[in-house]
């Protein structure tokens, strides 16, 4: 195998889209449906997806014949620019988690234009005559490139690029039906409401060039590590904001970015809007992978994370996975709900990350990117088949007319709601990765003041440090005895004690550094955990309610039901994302990231947390964890049949029992009214009195100013310009003109005349020198009188 | 009576004098350019006279004279062509009606 054949392979895989998006762009029209659609499929997905796979096969052959570290530390980097005298270097990141989120973007990104294709063809989309078919394909191989490239990324600037990129993207694909008025309001909706988190990912970047002065992600990482062990650099700052210290401003100044990205509370607002654009965008970027880059961020940056900054990305996404998940049950729109269950996930995840959960977050993100991206798209056939339909409260008994849409939707409702047996290893998606995040955050909430006190007097010897020792493959329990019982039923934390031996930190205080500042992480408050578990109740309940509106019970509107339909280029993709779903549930993934999580945690303030919440060997103690959080489906499952199997006349009655709280929901809690208030109108008074100002103050000093100036230029202008300086200088040549004409006169132009002159001046000349004449004169006149000397 | 130096130097005096006379009175550009020729001429007389009766054995008054008479021919030369040219353009030689150039 060539040295560096993989990170080239990526960059390809990176590329291909973008020629798919130049041969779109220039020859898109003239290719026409359906061909310009086949070509995005194949150039701008199908030779990526390929890419992926044999990155994916060659990388775990390097795991295996354990090269894997050593590959992640020969990857290609290139010197790029200077910036201020810190070397920028561009370059492919390879790691388990890159090729994991490679392989997994390019597969479902695949399907997404698979489907797109059958999505797009029975799609009137002239504006002014002309077709945007090929458009359409054109953005989707942009994002393709946008997304991968900020999956490789090496360096945080050219994450930083392509970040704006597929920001870009979703804004031009959620405003693809531009001639409908709110589309082209979701879109610049998104756009504005990313530009602020970004602003904070901006002064994070900043903080990250200025302190550490670098911008490669390992580097970063090392430096950090460095500077916190040394003291200095960062570290050395006493400012504070907030009472955070400026390491931790740079953590959540990074975070904010994902904010915006990943729609967290309170920049959430963008994402049920841009359910504007067509259901594929929806399914690819707006679930399965762009919104999913936030989670990715907060992953790669993990390293730079403080723990008051986790605390605040703990909170945010504690926050969104509650408040969204509350929305979701009243949404009548099929592809609203799913995007509020998505804004709920992905709370989840970057509640996750904020716990610590690393493993588990990324595994989420994963496993949920396939099951969401299956059910965008099994909502995007119930559109397309009943005509654009999209409220769900005219749907209902589609399953005889949609078989595969529904029982494809129906594994993709499994996955979600984490069903699968508790105690077993028998589930599906949710089941492991939701469940294990809520174990790891039972762990931080409940028992983490135990363990630390148990911690104090002990060696460190029992605090795991992940996959090191088990090897990558091994995703089994840790067979440390204390490990186990602290593990319970929720897992072992894993205090990352040494970043990886590529870069060795010294610790100038020996062990008690280590512990004061495993005693300096808090516990999370315990509000956080039951949000969380309740959460996962809520889940299932709307799901179900979504499933069973759509496709159980009997059809409440004889048109769409009439007309309903489906069609295997649609439900193809379908079917291989149900599998997807399986098989990232169970196999592969998982142990990617865990292998990944060596590195990628390796930091010196940052714990991370591991947690296997089915795994058999369960302590006594939290049994009702597993159960609770296991069993939950169940429960919400229950809810929701016996409300909406009779009809949605149930549902009514509860409405009106509640409507306070209904209200409120389908308001989403007044968040667009509030902004709406605080900056729009706020803008504009704010506008107002600057205008305001403007007039009376500005404008009036400016007035006051100008007449003065005027009067003064009149002045100076009638007064002593015209009298005294234009005076002087026509007087000159007033005078010039008079003496020419006296000097004019004699100048004739006849010869007489200047003979005459010549010969009149020479013979006054002469009667001169004979009359004042002096001795020379004389002499001569001597010398002419004297012919003969 | 011999032939002293005041004879020479009033010969060239009365040469001279009808020089001037001929350039200031006549109207026709070859009676200025004849009257030119006498006064050039008078001069000639004069330095001949000077290096005769002052300088003897010395030909510098002589030597000059052979470049006033060389200065003379080429500016007959010159002065005749122009003469010519202004013939061609206004019919007639004489210097009042040539004027075109007068500011």
């Amino acid at each position: 195998m060539m040295e560096h054949s993989l990170e080239l392979a990526l960059a390809l895989g990176v590329l291909s889209p973008l020629i798919s998006f130049w041969v779109l762009v220039f020859w898109g029209p003239k290719l026409g449906k359906p061909a310009a659609g086949w070509t995005a499929v194949v150039l701008g997905m199908g030779v990526p997806l390929v890419i992926a796979t044999y990155v994916l096969i060659g990388w775990l052959n390097a795991i295996k014949t354990g090269k894997a570290l050593e590959l992640t530390a020969n990857a290609l980097r290139y010197h790029w620019a200077d910036l201020g005298g810190v070397p920028i270097t561009i370059g492919v990141k390879l790691d388990s988690l890159t090729v994991a989120m490679f392989f997994m973007v390019t597969f479902i990104a695949f399907w997404i234009f698979f489907f797109s294709v059958g999505y797009m063809a029975g799609h009137s989309d002239e504006v002014d005559h002309r077709s945007k078919y090929s458009r359409f394909f054109a953005y989707l191989s942009l994002f393709g490139f946008s997304m991968l490239g900020l999956l490789v990324s090496s360096s945080l600037l050219f994450l930083f690029i392509f970040w704006e990129l597929v920001g870009l993207c979703s804004y031009l694909l959620i405003g693809y039906y531009f001639d409908k008025a709110y589309a082209s309001r979701a879109a610049i909706k998104a756009f504005i409401t990313n530009r602020v988190g970004d602003f904070g990912f901006l002064i994070g970047l900043m903080l990250v060039y200025f302190q550490l002065q670098t911008l490669d992600l390992d580097q970063a990482a090392a430096r950090f590590a460095e500077q916190y062990a040394a003291g200095t650099g960062i570290f050395a700052s006493t400012y504070t904001l907030f009472g955070w210290s400026l390491a931790t401003i740079m953590g959540v100044g990074l975070f904010c970015g994902a904010m915006g990205k990943s729609a967290q509370f309170p920049l959430h607002v963008w994402l049920p809007d841009a359910m504007a654009g067509p259901t594929p965008v929806s399914a690819l970027i707006h679930a399965a992978t762009m919104v999913a880059a936030g989670v990715y961020l907060v992953a790669r940056v993990f390293r730079l994370m403080t723990p008051d900054a986790l605390m605040f990305v703990a909170i945010i996404g504690c926050l969104t996975l509650f408040l969204m998940a509350l929305i979701a049950i009243v949404q009548t729109d099929i592809k609203k709900c799913l995007a509020y269950s998505t804004l709920s996930q992905l709370g989840y995840m970057i509640f996750g990350m904020g716990c610590g959960a690393w493993i588990a977050a990324l595994f989420h993100l994963i496993t949920h990117a396939f099951f969401k991206a299956m059910l965008f798209l099994g909502s995007g056939q119930v559109i397309e088949g009943c005509h654009h339909e999209q409220d769900m409260r005219r749907m209902g008994g589609l399953r005889r007319k949609m078989p595969v849409t529904c029982w494809t939707f129906f594994i993709g409702v499994l996955a979600i709601s984490g069903a699968g047996i508790a105690g077993t290893t028998i589930g599906l998606g949710g089941f492991f990765s939701k469940d294990e995040i809520l174990a790891v955050a039972y762990a931080r909430a409940f028992e983490w003041d135990d363990y630390k006190k148990h911690d104090a007097h002990e060696s460190h010897a029992s605090i795991r440090t992940p996959s090191a020792s088990e090897g990558p493959w091994l995703a089994e329990p840790v067979t440390d005895s204390k490990t186990v019982t602290q593990r319970g039923t929720t897992g072992g934390f894993s205090l990352v004690s040494d970043p990886a031996p590529a870069h060795a930190r010294p610790v100038p205080h020996g062990e008690s550094s280590k512990a004061s500042i495993f005693n300096g992480i808090k516990a999370l408050p315990k509000w956080m955990f039951y949000l969380a578990l309740f959460t996962a109740y809520v889940t299932p309940f709307y799901m179900m309610r979504c499933w069973w509106m759509t496709f159980m019970g009997k059809p409440r509107d004889e048109h769409v039901h009439h007309h309903a339909h489906e069609s295997p280029l649609m439900y193809i993709p379908l079917v291989v994302l149900a599998i997807g779903t399986f098989v990232s549930s169970y196999f592969l993934f998982r142990d990617l990231i865990t292998d990944a999580s060596t590195v990628a945690t390796a930091a010196p303030l940052v714990l991370a947390t591991d947690g296997h919440v089915h795994t058999p060997a369960i302590n006594s103690a939290h049994h009702w964890l597993v159960y609770g959080v296991g069993g939950a489906f169940i429960v919400g499952f229950i809810i929701a049949i016996a409300i909406y199997a009779p009809g949605l006349y149930v549902a009514e009655r509860i409405r009106r029992a509640v409507w306070p709280l209904h209200t409120l929901l389908v308001h989403k809690y007044y968040f667009d009214e509030v902004y709406d208030l605080i900056w729009v109108k706020g803008c504009i008074v704010f506008a107002r009195i600057c205008r305001f100002i403007d007039t009376w103050f500005v404008d009036l000093a400016f007035n006051i100013l100008a007449s003065a100036t005027e009067r003064f230029a009149a002045f100076s202008g009638l007064i002593i310009d015209n009298h005294g300086v234009d005076g002087v200088v026509n007087g000159v040549a007033q005078t010039s003109m008079d003496f020419s004409d006296v000097v004019r006169g004699p100048q004739t132009g006849r010869i007489r005349n200047y003979v005459l002159f010549a010969a009149g001046a020479a013979a006054v000349v002469i009667v001169l020198i004979l009359i004042y004449g002096s001795g020379s004169s004389a002499s001569v006149a001597a010398v002419a009188a004297s012919p003969t000397s | 009576m011999t032939i002293g130096l005041t004879h020479y130097l009033f010969v060239a005096a009365v040469l001279f004098a009808t020089g001037l006379f001929t350039m200031m009175t006549k109207r026709n550009a070859i009676g200025i350019l004849i009257g030119v020729e006498l006064v050039l001429n008078s001069a000639n007389v004069n330095l001949i006279a000077f290096d005769r009766y002052l300088g003897p054995g010395r030909l510098d008054g002589q030597i000059t004279a052979l470049f006033v008479i060389v200065l003379a021919a080429a500016e007959a030369a010159l002065a005749v062509g122009i003469c010519i040219n202004v013939y061609k353009n206004l019919s007639t030689v004489d210097v009042d009606t040539a004027t075109r150039l007068q500011g």
